[in-house]
């Protein structure tokens, strides 16, 4: 977490490109590209993301394309659309979504069951 | 909770277990329990049985080995071997195999 | 016991198919396939390593096998999954762990970013489009698309097509034909 407050990219910005950093952002406009940050993302309701994601935590509550890699948490919600897949420690993904993709957890079986 | 195989429920394959187990639907194969097996009215058993105690009200096609009692109520029909210390076979039930009380 | 639940109980072990028209619940141990109209119940101590194919599937337990649902599946909490799924609701509660290919269907992605910014606009540099699936609608020129073949003798132009190859979402790519996708790899910072 960092103290200050999160980076917002509004509703009627759009980038294309990388966008990396250090602290948390929300997206509430149109970004295409390359996302890489150390903290948490939130992609709003109004947020359009079509890029490949390394973040930290991610929250997906609007539209988003492409690869994750999260350190620790990917939370898909109700009205979300994500395609893409997702490696993360844990995933969660709410009733209402949408998401089409392979999902990777370590998931732990008892020995033998595969 | 009881095991409960359910009237629309059919298996093909193997059952194993140590705990009762009640089968209303329809079960093909093989059955190997520890304890009592109860196949009900609208049960179908197309399988080898072994158990402790049989108690059937259903149709059963198969050989039953139990360790103690077979019995088969006033529904039940049975078409197969049984070997098992204690036999009851009710008024009114069908039963046609060779029966063995041998210990 | 009027309306039956049939229930597998902890210690028993089912090896076989198992078909059904109502709500199972499976505490024991189901290997095979199992085919409902209803609803599968993994409970926590329950175990099952299938095919199956049902309307509505809760897993509390550990599933293993691929799951296609009419309705939903959802993992619980305690659920334990490593198979690919497929229904239009999926539920992964916080706590639950699984691995494999969800597929809810088409997305249809309405607010395509492509839809809002005429497609001219993006990277109308990037030599070839580099299609994830063979279309054969789209004017590529053939030695751009890397997809097919294994495209070793591709000259220079693959550059930022042969990444593209490992796009694995056909659908996907053609929700995006509007807009040319350069594949980026990630690379770690840390």
């Amino acid at each position: 977490m960092s103290a200050e407050p999160p980076g917002v990219i509004g509703k009627g910005i759009s980038i294309r490109g990388n966008l990396s950093g250090g602290g948390d952002l929300i997206i509430e406009g149109t970004v295409e590209g390359q996302i890489s940050l150390h903290n948490h993302l939130t992609i709003e309701e109004t947020g359009v993301v079509r890029a490949d994601i390394e973040a930290e935590r991610l929250t997906i509550k609007g539209e988003m394309s492409g690869n994750i890699n999260a350190s620790e948490r990917v939370a898909v919600l109700a009205n979300a659309k994500v395609q893409g897949d997702i490696k993360a420690p844990v995933v969660v993904i709410e009733d209402g979504a949408g998401f089409k993709g392979n999902i990777d957890m370590d998931v732990k079986l008892p020995d033998g069951i595969l | 909770m009881a095991n409960v195989i359910g009237r629309s429920i059919v298996i093909d394959g193997e059952i194993s277990g140590d705990e009762d187990l009640v089968i209303q639907g329809t079960v093909k194969g093989k059955i190997a329990l520890k304890e009592s097996l109860f196949v009900e009215n609208s049960g179908v058993v197309e399988a080898d049985i072994e158990t402790q105690n049989v108690v059937i009200s259903g149709a059963v096609t198969g050989n039953i080995r139990a360790s103690e009692r077979v019995e088969i109520k006033t529904d039940g029909r049975m078409v197969g071997d049984i070997k098992s210390p204690r036999i009851l076979i009710a008024d009114g039930a069908v039963f046609k195999g060779n029966v063995d009380m041998d210990r | 016991m009027a309306d039956t639940n049939t229930v597998v109980g902890e210690s028993i072990l089912i090896k076989g198919n198992l078909e059904g028209d109502e709500d199972l619940t499976v505490q024991g141990r189901i290997e095979g396939s199992i085919h409902l109209t209803k609803t599968l119940i993994v409970e926590q101590s329950g175990v099952v390593k299938a095919e199956v194919s049902v309307a509505n599937a809760v897993i509390s337990g550990i599933m293993v096998g691929n799951l296609t649902a009419t309705d939903s599946v959802e993992i619980a909490e305690t659920g334990r999954m490593v198979g690919d799924i497929q229904a239009p609701r999926v539920i992964i509660t916080e706590g639950a762990s699984f691995k494999g290919r969800v597929d809810m269907g088409d997305l249809a992605l309405p607010r395509q970013a492509g839809a809002e910014r005429p497609k001219a606009v993006f990277k109308p540099a990037v030599a070839p489009k580099p299609m994830a699936r063979p279309a054969p609608a789209k004017p590529a020129p053939a030695p751009a698309r890397p997809a097919p073949a294994p495209a070793k003798p591709v000259p220079a132009p693959a550059k930022p097509a042969e990444k593209a190859a490992s796009k694995p979402e056909a659908p996907l790519a053609e929700a995006l034909a509007g807009a040319s996708k350069k594949k980026v790899v990630i690379k770690k910072k840390r």
